[in-house]
C-alpha cells in the first residue's frame, strides 16, 4: 500500500514544463557556446593581452603600462577626433536621410516603389572593397567628379579630393552615406509597416500636414527602430576600418585614420605590438559601451 | 577590434587543431655538408606573384631535382600579406606546424620579423652558402647581428626608367639624367616640364618610400646604433625631404594617391619616367612606346656619401625553424645561391634579376632589350646593385617610415615646418619603441 502510494506521488522527471525548458536550453546551448567561444573568450583574452607589452613574441607582463601609454600616444588624439567626426556628421545625417526616404517610399500611392527601394538598398549589398575602389576612381585627380566639375566650369584645375584632409574626410562620409542609408531605411520601412494607416487618416482629418504627421506620429512610433539603428551605426562607425583603408589609406597624413585603423597599424602593420593594440581596442569597447548606454537612456522611454 | 578578435579566434582554432593533430616534425640539423642520402622528403615553399617568383621557384625545384631526385619541392602561392599574417599568428601562438620550410620575405620586413619572432628562423651563416657572392647592399636586409638569415633573391636596385623620345623633344638625352645630382635633375625636369608639359616622374603621395630610397642612396638609415630613432635633425633626412618638396613644388614630380594611379601615370604617358625598384620594369613595358624607353641610375643627394644607387622592394628567401630545414638549406644552396643556370633561365621569362654575382657574368644578362632601345638593361641593373650602400632597417622601420610620410604630408598640405614635423615623427617613433 505504502509503496503504491509513494509511486503515485513521484512525478516523472521529465514533466511537460521541464521538457520544454530543457529543449529550449538545448537549442540555446549551441548558440551560447559559440558566442562564449567566439566573442566572450577572445574579449577576456584581449584584456589579458593588453597587460603585456613588447614587439612580436618578445612580450612581457607590463601591468597597466599600455593604458598609461594611451594617454601619451601622439596619434591617438587625431584618430579619435577623426572617428568622432565621422560619427557626429555621418550617423545623424544618415539616420535623417534614411527616415525621410523611408517615409517617402512608404506612400502606398507611389509608383515604382519596389524599384526605388531596391535601388536605395542595393549599395549595402555591394562589396566594401569594390565600392571603395569605385569611389577612389571617381574622386581621383583624373576621375569622373573632377571631369564633371571641369566641364561645367566650376573648377579650373582638377582638385585632389583624396589628397586634401577635409575633402578626403568628406569623400569617406559620402561613401558611408551612400552605402548605409539604404540599409537603415529598410529598418524604418519595416517599422512603418507596423504603424496603422488609420492613425495617419485620423491625423489628416484633424488637419495635420505632412510634416506634423512625420514629427508627431512617424518619429515617436519609430523610436525603437531609430534607437536600434543609432546604436548599430554608432558601434559600426567606431569600428570603421574598410573605407579609410581602401579609399585613402588613412591619408593624407593621418587625416582619415580611424581608431580601428590605428589598432591595425599598431598591431599588424608596423612593428607588431599586440599588447598596446589590445589596449586601444578596449578603449573602442569602452567608448561604444558608454555611447550605447547614453543612447538607450535617451532613446528608450521604458528605462 | 574586429581584426584583433579575428586574430584571437584564429589562434583559438589553431590551438584546437594542434591539440587534435599532435605535434609534427622536430628541428633537423642545419649542417649544409650533410650527406645527400639523408636529404629527402618534402619542402614547402611560400611565395607570391605567378609571373615572377613562382616560375623562378618552379625552375629552381626542377634544377634541384636533377641533383637530388628524392626531394619534393611543394610550391604554394601565398600573397605577402598572408605570409606576414601567418608568421605573426604562428609566432604569437607558438603553433608552428602551419608555416612552410621556406618562404619569400620583403626585404624591408626581414629584420623586423627576425628580431620580433627570432624563434621562427634559422641562422644560415655557417651552412656553406657563400654570402660574399651576393651584393652587400642587398645582403644587409636579411642580416641581423652579423648573421645571415636570408638568401637574397630578386634585385630591388632602384632605376630611373625614362622615355628618351620625350627627353629628345626637349633637347636632352639620357646622359643628362645619368649620374646627376637632384638639383641637376630638377633643372632638367623644369625645362622638360615647360617644353612638353610632362613631369619627370610620379610617386604616391607622402613619398615615404621615395624618401627612404634617397636616404639609402646616401647610406643613411633612420636609427642610431643604439636603436634610438635618428629622425629629428638628421641632416640627410632633411636634405631628402627638402629635395622631395622641391620636386613637388616645381611640378617635376607628380604626386598621386595610390598604387593604381601611380602605374597609370607612366603607362598612360602622363609622366616622362619613373623611379622605383627594377621590378617595376614589367609594368613599364605596358606603355605603348616600346623602344623609346631607357634605364639609368637615380639622382644623388648632395651630402657626404651620396650615391646614385639605392634599393626598393626586393625580397629574400628565409628558412624556418620548422620541418625539414636541412633539405631546405641544401635546396637554396644549390639553386638561388649556386646555379647560374637558374638565373639564366628565369631572366628572359620573368625578368627576375638576382643579386648573385656569379650569374651576372652570364651572357644572358648582356642581351640587348628591344623595349629599352636595345640597351642591355639587366647587365646595367646588376651593375647598379653592386654599388648600393648598405643600411640597417631594424624592427621599427615601418613605424618610422609611416611617421615620416605623415610629416611630409603635413608639410606639403598644411605648410608645416620641417623641424617641428620631424620632431613629432621622432617622438611618435620613440613612442612605438617604448615597451
Amino acid at each position: 500500500m505504502q509503496t503504491a502510494k509513494q509511486e503515485a506521488k513521484i512525478k516523472p522527471f521529465f514533466t511537460m514544463t521541464r521538457k520544454r525548458g530543457l529543449t529550449g536550453w538545448l537549442f540555446l546551448s549551441v548558440a551560447s557556446a559559440l558566442i562564449i567561444l567566439t566573442s566572450f573568450y577572445p574579449f577576456v583574452r584581449a584584456i589579458e593581452m593588453a597587460m603585456y607589452s613588447g614587439a612580436g613574441t618578445r612580450m612581457q607582463f607590463a601591468g597597466l603600462v599600455n593604458f598609461q601609454r594611451l594617454l601619451i600616444d601622439p596619434h591617438l588624439k587625431q584618430v579619435l577626433s577623426n572617428t568622432f567626426l565621422f560619427l557626429l556628421v555621418q550617423v545623424p545625417m544618415m539616420i535623417l536621410l534614411g527616415l525621410i526616404l523611408a517615409a517617402m517610399l512608404n506612400d502606398p500611392k507611389l509608383k515604382g516603389k519596389g524599384i526605388f527601394r531596391t535601388a536605395i538598398f542595393l549599395p549595402c549589398a555591394v562589396g566594401l572593397v569594390a565600392y571603395s575602389l569605385v569611389f577612389r576612381q571617381m574622386f581621383a585627380v583624373d576621375g569622373i567628379v573632377n571631369t564633371a566639375l571641369l566641364t561645367f566650369g566650376i573648377l579650373d584645375t582638377p582638385y585632389n579630393f583624396l589628397g586634401t584632409a577635409w575633402s578626403a574626410r568628406m569623400v569617406i562620409i559620402i561613401g558611408l552615406m551612400w552605402r548605409w542609408t539604404g540599409y537603415n531605411m529598410m529598418f524604418y520601412l519595416a517599422g512603418l509597416q507596423q504603424i496603422e494607416p488609420s492613425i495617419y487618416e485620423a491625423a489628416r482629418i484633424d488637419g495635420a500636414n505632412v510634416i506634423q504627421q512625420f514629427r508627431k506620429i512617424t518619429l515617436p512610433l519609430l523610436r525603437p527602430m531609430i534607437l536600434l539603428t543609432a546604436i548599430m551605426s554608432t558601434t559600426g562607425t567606431l569600428q570603421l576600418f574598410d573605407e579609410p583603408f581602401n579609399l585613402t589609406n588613412g591619408g593624407p597624413g593621418i587625416a582619415t585614420r580611424t581608431i580601428a585603423f590605428h589598432v591595425f597599424n599598431v598591431g599588424f602593420q608596423q612593428s607588431p605590438n599586440l599588447g598596446y593594440a589590445s589596449a586601444v581596442a578596449l578603449l573602442i569597447f569602452v567608448i561604444a559601451a558608454i555611447l550605447g548606454l547614453i543612447q538607450i537612456k535617451v532613446g528608450d522611454k521604458r528605462w | 577590434m574586429k581584426k584583433l578578435l579575428a586574430l584571437i579566434l584564429v589562434l583559438v582554432l589553431a590551438a584546437s587543431v594542434v591539440a587534435c593533430g599532435g605535434n609534427g616534425g622536430g628541428t633537423a640539423g642545419t649542417d649544409g655538408s650533410a650527406p645527400a642520402g639523408e636529404l629527402k622528403g618534402e619542402v614547402t615553399v611560400w611565395c607570391w606573384d605567378p609571373n615572377f617568383n613562382i616560375p623562378a621557384m618552379t625552375e629552381a625545384a626542377r634544377i634541384y631535382n636533377a641533383i637530388n631526385p628524392d626531394a619534393v619541392i611543394n610550391i604554394v602561392e601565398t600573397p605577402w600579406d598572408q605570409v606576414q599574417d601567418a608568421l605573426t599568428a604562428a609566432a604569437t601562438t607558438g603553433v608552428l606546424d602551419n608555416i612552410p620550410d621556406i618562404f619569400l620575405m620583403q626585404d624591408m620586413a626581414f629584420q623586423r620579423n627576425v628580431m620580433t619572432f627570432p624563434e621562427l628562423f634559422i641562422d644560415l651563416t655557417n651552412t656553406g652558402i657563400d654570402f660574399g657572392q651576393f651584393a652587400a647592399g642587398k645582403r644587409g636586409f636579411s642580416t641581423v647581428d652579423g648573421k645571415n638569415f636570408g638568401v637574397p633573391f630578386d634585385n630591388g636596385a632602384t632605376i630611373y626608367a625614362v622615355r628618351t623620345d620625350v627627353l629628345e623633344q626637349a633637347g636632352y638625352t639620357v646622359a643628362d639624367v645619368t649620374d646627376v645630382t637632384w638639383s641637376q635633375f630638377i633643372s632638367v625636369g623644369k625645362d622638360v616640364l615647360a617644353q612638353t608639359g610632362m613631369p619627370m616622374l610620379s610617386t604616391t603621395a607622402g613619398g615615404g618610400d621615395f624618401i627612404m630610397v634617397m636616404l639609402q642612396s646616401a647610406g643613411v638609415d633612420l636609427f642610431n646604433a643604439d636603436g634610438s630613432p635618428n629622425i629629428a635633425g638628421n641632416p640627410v633626412l632633411i636634405s631628402a625631404i627638402e629635395t622631395y618638396l622641391e620636386l613637388v613644388d616645381t611640378g617635376v614630380l607628380l604626386e598621386v594617391n595610390g598604387w593604381d594611379e601611380y602605374i597609370d601615370s607612366f603607362v598612360n604617358d602622363n609622366v616622362v619616367g619613373t623611379i622605383s625598384g627594377c621590378w617595376i620594369l614589367g609594368s613599364v613595358q605596358e606603355n605603348a612606346h616600346a623602344g623609346a624607353w631607357a634605364v639609368t641610375n637615380i639622382p644623388r643627394l648632395e651630402v657626404a656619401g651620396g650615391t646614385n644607387f639605392s634599393s626598393w622592394g626586393g625580397s629574400s628567401w628565409a628558412v624556418t625553424n620548422v620541418g625539414n630545414s636541412a633539405l631546405a638549406v641544401d635546396f637554396l644552396k644549390h639553386t638561388f645561391a649556386g646555379s647560374v643556370e637558374l638565373y639564366e633561365t628565369i631572366l628572359p621569362s620573368t625578368g627576375a634579376i638576382g643579386t648573385w654575382a656569379p650569374a651576372a657574368a652570364s651572357s644572358v644578362y648582356a642581351e640587348p632589350h628591344p623595349f629599352f632601345g636595345g640597351q642591355a638593361v639587366f647587365a646595367d641593373i646588376v651593375g647598379f646593385a653592386g654599388k648600393i650602400p648598405q643600411i640597417n632597417v631594424g624592427v621599427y622601420f615601418y613605424t618610422a617610415n609611416d611617421n615620416i610620410s605623415i610629416a611630409v604630408s603635413n608639410i606639403i598640405n598644411n605648410g608645416a615646418d620641417i623641424t617641428t614635423e620631424l620632431q613629432a615623427a621622432q617622438e611618435a617613433t620613440e613612442f612605438a619603441i617604448m615597451e
